[in-house]
């Protein structure tokens, strides 16, 4: 579902791995900048100087925007900061990829988003109630927590986490592990890949396989 | 005369900035046409409305000052100068308010508010990286910001155009009417019986043309901005002052096409 086909890009030499149906796996980086660098790839805003990046068995940059664009509406993306559209509020945000291309109104998404946060935070509301804020005024986690859920909503094939644990306190970066891992189990042939840091949150993340991109 | 002031360089930088927004121009034009089907879908059809919102009905305070003052001024001048001439004073009203003046002044009321914003909000999204945000979640950035927004500018420039228009009338005769200049119900009927079909196409047209411009252009200047924070206030002038010359042109242009 994911394959790197002797990848070059700068520090990244000659990598080469294949991530299966049903598969998860976490490539530890020993700096910020590199992993920027490798999730441009994934992202496709940066061509590997070599070799290629599969999806879905489909080289991401062979195809035109539109095409890749039909690719990534099948990966879920949660990126590091968020990923957020700086004009609409958190709700709005978590639900746009899913109405944009599921047509699930906000009624129909309120149920899953509640679970999710549910299994977050049992018997409270506060991320419910910080859905109404604008993401500048959320916090790292905050903001995590509406790429997560975004994401999960589009129910999709691969997930690619970007540090989503890194920066975090301890209990809420293992509540997040946590949910993740459950999502991945939730779809049969579901691929998770996840992008961290070389500490010791990462070490608690139980995966198929580790990948360490370090000098 | 200082080679600064003739430098080569600058011309052919401007030249070549020109050259670089015709075909920005021309791609954007035929990439809102092509993708019009994705106002289809309800988040996209909600910035349509949002748009439209922003740039007509928001603008309407501003629009009915300015359509009220020209219509009082105008109306005062052509008294002074021709009396109580109910057919003179109808053809002079159709020449500066339906031909030029609506469509011109509704114009550039709308640059002045929706090209900056427009220009500096698409620019203020691509540098802080929220257009590839739109990418990663195979949502595309053209279809989503650029197609409504083009939509929405155009159709408010036409809706706001034919407002001025009605609303320069009515206001002036009202007030010529209240100052004894001339009869409000003669007047306003000398305008409908003078108004010809062809005026009121052009002015549509150039109404039309000018929304077209001002909010591809507007798009153009922001989605084209990189680099650091000050490229968003370079996007918001770059497209006020390209929107200002080009509706001028293209003013004078139609107005020759049609009426010499």
């Amino acid at each position: 579902m994911i394959r790197f086909d002797h990848v070059t890009k700068g520090p990244v030499r000659n990598l080469s791995f294949d991530l299966e149906r049903g598969g998860t796996a976490k490539i530890l980086f020993d700096s910020e900048d590199r992993k920027n660098l490798f999730f441009g790839m994934l992202a496709g805003r940066q061509r590997p100087e070599a070799g290629k990046i599969l999806f879905f068995g489909e080289d991401l940059f062979a195809h035109a925007e539109n095409e890749r664009l039909a690719l990534f509406r099948r990966i879920g993306m949660v990126p590091a900061d968020g990923g957020m559209i700086s004009n609409l509020k958190a709700w709005e945000n978590l639900l746009l990829p899913a109405w944009y291309h599921r047509g699930l109104t906000a009624e129909e998404a309120e149920r899953p988003v509640a679970e999710i946060f549910e299994q977050l935070e049992p018997g409270e509301a506060g991320l419910k109630r910080r859905m109404g804020e604008l993401p500048g005024q959320l916090s790292l986690y905050e903001r995590r927590v509406v790429a997560l859920a975004r994401a999960m909503l589009m129910e999709p094939d691969i997930l690619i986490y970007d540090f989503t644990f890194a920066g975090l306190e301890r209990d809420a970066a293992q509540q997040l592990m946590k949910l993740t891992g459950e999502f991945h189990g939730r779809k049969a042939g579901r691929v998770s890949l996840y992008l961290c840091p070389d500490d010791a949150v990462s070490a608690r993340l139980a995966v198929d396989r580790t990948i360490t991109l370090a000098h | 005369m200082s080679m600064t002031l003739i430098n080569p360089g600058r011309i052919g930088r401007a030249v070549l900035g020109a050259g670089d927004y015709w075909k920005g121009f021309h791609e954007l034009l035929f990439y809102s046409l092509r993708r019009l089907g994705a106002l289809g879908k309800p988040p996209v059809r909600r910035v349509l409305l949002k748009q439209i919102y922003f740039t007509g009905i928001e603008a309407l305070g501003a629009v009915t000052v300015i359509a009220t003052l020209s219509g009082i001024v105008i109306t005062t001048q052509i008294t002074s100068l021709v009396g109580q001439n109910i057919a003179l004073t109808a053809k002079i009203m159709l020449w500066t308010v339906v031909r030029e003046l609506g469509p011109l002044l509704s114009a550039i009321v709308i640059i002045a508010r929706s090209s900056s914003a427009t220009a500096s909000e698409l620019a203020s999204m691509k540098i802080r990286g929220e257009i590839n945000s739109l990418r990663l979640m195979g949502i595309s950035p053209g279809d989503y910001l650029a197609v409504p927004r083009i939509a929405g500018i155009t159709l408010s420039v036409v809706a706001v155009t034919f407002y001025f228009q009605m609303t320069a009338i009515v206001m002036g005769y009202a007030f010529a009417a209240i100052m004894g200049f001339m009869p409000f119900v003669k007047s306003i009927s000398g305008v409908i019986s003078t108004l010809s079909m062809t005026e009121v196409l052009v002015s549509l047209l150039k109404a039309f043309v000018f929304g077209l411009v001002i909010s591809i252009t507007s798009c153009y200047y922001g989605l084209r901005a990189t680099g650091t924070v000050t490229a968003i206030p370079r996007a918001a002038t770059g497209a006020v002052m390209r929107n200002l010359l080009t509706v001028f042109l293209l003013d004078g242009i139609i107005t020759y096409a049609f009426f010499v």
